[in-house]
């Protein structure tokens, strides 16, 4: 599973006006399109927060759900153009957001899976402080794509 | 209570469920995303709490399908059942306003916006 494949242009905004988290978290949300069943994304990652913030530390939060207003995964990444509060874990401010939605019936289990590989990506992206590196989209899907090139070398 | 927000006390019922489904696999907690018990009660009690505005017959159908099938409610694409993956009768392909269930699962159906 390849996350640059499924990241697409369109869905990031590197340039996200700062806001209340969730604000942020609606601003994803509408960038996915889903507009009949965005209230309802909306408010199962509400209250996915409310069991403990996305925030995973150092300025990186990954909103998640599944949920039935998707037939396949979605990815939206937004970045603040400065730092929100975001309730994370290390109570430091977010700059990089990823959100995903999941459609309930997910063979393969590529929800989690996913998951699981942003959560790798986003640290290598803060241990080698490239938060603020890429300034459009493509330079950010080229971003992604070299970190899995690297962890993918390193195994 | 309209029909739509039946739907959609239906459609957040079924995405708690998820997220507490989730929840418990371990490759969720293995991610590292970890949630406190009292958060976890805190959650189990919006679901029962969103369970009880539905109608009583709505409720208790979910609840026993859920607990057949643990996904009450299946999506409907290209006329397919997502849960059974029968293809569904024309007649519910033209369907009324109303709560529809597969005539061959019996799980609730669900046709996604677009």
């Amino acid at each position: 599973m390849n996350l640059a494949s499924l990241l697409s242009k369109e869905r990031i905004n590197l340039f996200l006006k700062p806001g209340k988290k969730n604000k942020i978290i609606e601003d994803l949300v509408y960038s996915l399109k889903k507009d009949a069943d965005a209230e309802l994304i909306v408010s199962t990652l509400q209250k996915r927060e409310e069991l403990g913030s996305t925030g995973i530390g150092k300025g990186i939060a990954i909103p998640h759900c599944r949920s039935l207003a998707v037939d396949k995964l979605e990815i939206a990444v937004g970045r603040t153009t400065k730092p929100i509060s975001f309730n994370a874990i290390d109570k430091k401010p977010v700059s990089l957001i990823f959100l995903i939605i999941a459609p309930p019936q997910d063979p393969g289990n590529q929800y989690l899976l996913t998951l699981g590989k942003i959560v790798q990506i986003a640290k290598e992206i803060t241990k080698k402080k490239l938060i603020q590196k890429p300034q459009t989209p493509e330079e950010f899907i080229a971003l992604i794509n070299q970190i899995e090139k690297d962890l993918k070398k390193r195994k | 209570m309209s029909l739509d927000k039946i739907e959609m006390h239906l459609k957040l019922l079924f995405d708690l469920d998820n997220l507490l489904d989730d929840l418990d696999e371990p490759a969720y907690k293995e991610i590292g995303f970890k949630i406190k018990d009292a958060e976890r009660r805190s959650l189990i009690k919006a679901r029962s709490e969103l369970l009880l505005k539905l109608p009583l017959d709505i409720a208790d159908v979910y609840e026993r399908l859920k607990k057949r099938y643990r996904r009450a409610i299946a999506p409907v694409e290209n006329d397919f059942c997502f849960g059974c993956f029968q293809k569904l009768p024309t007649q519910l392909l033209t369907r009324s306003k109303e709560i529809n269930t597969c005539p061959n699962c019996g799980r609730i159906l669900y046709w996604r916006k677009k």
